[in-house]
């Protein structure tokens, strides 16, 4: 699914991004990208979006060789993902419902389409009360929630969380990235980039870690979730906001 | 692309003029002023033009035939200058009709003497030319026809009027060409800020997927639309205005001023036509600069 081979970085000003790079990430995995600022992790991802090129190597994605990849076909590769946004990147004078049905009206879906798809993919992330609401009515935790849903809403395979829960409080942050456990127990593959350690330490997932544009270390899944230890850490339970997903289904 | 998605990009064309729309007043209304100077300079060329027509028609050539030459020599050499391709009017007017202009100057017993074959006058052609930039050539091929005797004009007047008029055309053609590229910069610069504005929004449907041509068509719907406008106001504008001066000064002028009617269609659709181009070239080029530059996914806000 996604495919580092020897990938290097060099940026016009001579900056280093990435050195000899190579991870191989299988569909249905959840992975977390972790490291300090200015370690590499945004480059990695815009190597992934197709943002940049790399300098050597080879990125694949969702099938796609993204260094024969033309311009034309880039909005395509883009289709296969879904991104999530540290900032949100909500439109303010937009409700929630049109927030999530802007994904897919600018990929060409029919009203009808959106208008079946919306209500359900909100519904998914708990936001079924909400579709009316205007983003600042929400809180930190729900905003986020409404960008995960825009990131759902065109069924991609690929899930990109950059930092999704580094402008939220730590209690909700466990939702989000429980909510995204769920998401990936239904076959979407997840990728989040992020820096809070204890938030890693809490999910079982595999773990590559970027430091100064190499791969220091790339720790396998583990098979539990380990939510008892964030309980202990003070945060709330947040059973309950993922209604419909926890009775099967696709997403 | 669906009807859906059709009916999308044209709401989104308009919900941006909507939304920036003291941006969009102020443009329109700068591009109005722009073509209403396009317009104007536009409408001096065609009665500078005018003018230049009517003193044309004033400057006469006048070819005298032979003085041998028969009725049927004179209806064939009055054929042989209408047939030459610059000559758009020959009058013909015979000897008796010169020595008939002179009756009332010279005394009757003079004038009873020069009748006949005394008259000392000769048939003659009054040419006016069609184009005075051809003035020589045209001269020289009547001067070649055998049975032409001699020819009076004044090449002077027709050269001037001939300089003054390449002159009058260039500086018009490039004070139109220079308020078009204003008009383009106009269109392109409120498009910036449309698209700045809309930055949140543009990265959002890259982030999904969203092809450029998707992003781009709403705001060059945008740009059209206020084109259009500002091409139908000025027309509006001209229109009152030239109509207004057309009544003071209509007939009195030298020449007189060329009718609004006879060029509405011109102005009407060249404002429309430039109107449209401009809003549609300055939007491509905005967003086309925008996607290749800053038109990524993340950090651009």
């Amino acid at each position: 699914m996604i495919e580092f081979k020897g990938v290097h970085k060099t940026y016009d000003n001579g900056v280093k991004a990435l050195k000899d790079v190579n991870i191989m990430i299988e569909k249905g995995e959840f992975v977390f990208i972790v490291g300090a600022s200015g370690a590499g992790k945004s480059t990695f991802l815009k190597l992934m979006m197709r943002e940049e090129v790399p300098s050597a190597g080879e990125v694949i994605v969702n099938n796609y060789k993204l260094s024969k990849l033309k311009r034309r076909e880039i909005p395509y590769l883009r289709r296969t993902m879904g991104i999530v946004f540290q900032d949100f990147r909500l439109i303010n004078n937009m409700t929630v419902f049109d927030n999530v049905a802007f994904a897919m009206r600018v990929t060409g879906s029919s009203y009808r389409n959106i208008r079946k798809r919306v209500p359900y993919i909100l519904g998914l992330v708990g936001l079924q009360n909400k579709a009316r609401s205007f983003p600042a009515e929400l809180s930190g935790g729900e905003q986020q929630r409404v960008g995960l849903a825009r990131a759902l809403v065109n069924n991609p395979s690929l899930i990109i969380a950059d930092e999704p829960t580094g402008n939220i409080d730590p209690e909700l942050s466990f939702e989000i990235v429980e909510l995204l456990t769920e998401i990936n127990r239904r076959g979407t593959t997840i990728l989040m980039v992020t820096h809070e350690r204890d938030l890693v330490r809490m999910f079982h997932h595999r773990v590559i870690e970027i430091r100064d544009g190499c791969v220091v270390s790339d720790v396998a899944a583990r098979k539990r979730t380990d939510k008892a230890a964030f309980h202990e850490a003070g945060a709330v339970d947040a059973t309950g906001i993922f209604p419909s997903a926890k009775q099967g289904g696709e997403i | 692309m669906n009807f859906s998605s059709v009916r999308y990009l044209i709401r989104e064309g308009f919900r941006n003029i909507w939304q920036n729309r003291l941006m969009a007043f102020a443009s329109v209304g700068v591009l109005v002023s722009c073509l209403l100077l396009t317009g104007g300079a536009y409408m001096a060329f065609v009665n500078i033009e005018h003018i230049f027509k009517w003193a044309y028609g004033q400057n006469v050539v006048v070819a005298f035939a032979r003085e041998d030459c028969t009725d049927e020599q004179l209806d064939m050499l009055m054929d042989k200058i209408s047939g030459i391709t610059n000559v758009e009017k020959v009058k013909f007017i015979s000897k008796e009709q010169s020595l008939l202009k002179y009756k009332d100057s010279i005394p009757d017993t003079v004038y009873e003497e020069m009748q006949g074959e005394n008259n000392p006058y000769l048939d003659a052609f009054e040419i006016t030319f069609a184009d005075l930039g051809k003035f020589d050539q045209t001269i020289t091929q009547i001067k070649q026809i055998p049975e032409i005797d001699s020819t009076v004009y004044s090449d002077d007047i027709a050269h001037k009027l001939t300089n003054i008029r390449q002159v009058v055309l260039m500086v018009s053609l490039w004070i139109i060409l220079m308020l078009l590229i204003v008009s383009l910069f106009i269109i392109a610069n409120t498009i910036k800020l449309t698209v700045y504005n809309r930055r949140l929004e543009i990265s959002i449907m890259k982030s999904v997927g969203a092809t450029n041509a998707f992003v781009r068509i709403p705001f060059m719907l945008e740009g059209i639309v206020l084109g259009v406008s500002a091409g139908a106001i000025a027309y509006g504008i001209i229109c009152l205005l030239y109509s207004k001066l057309y009544d003071v000064f209509g007939t009195s002028m030298i020449g007189g001023l060329v009718s609004f009617d006879s060029v509405w269609h011109t102005i009407l659709f060249g404002f429309i036509a430039i109107g449209a181009w401009t809003g549609m070239t300055g939007s491509a080029f905005s967003m086309r600069k925008y996607l290749k530059d800053q038109g990524g996914i993340s950090g651009v806000l």
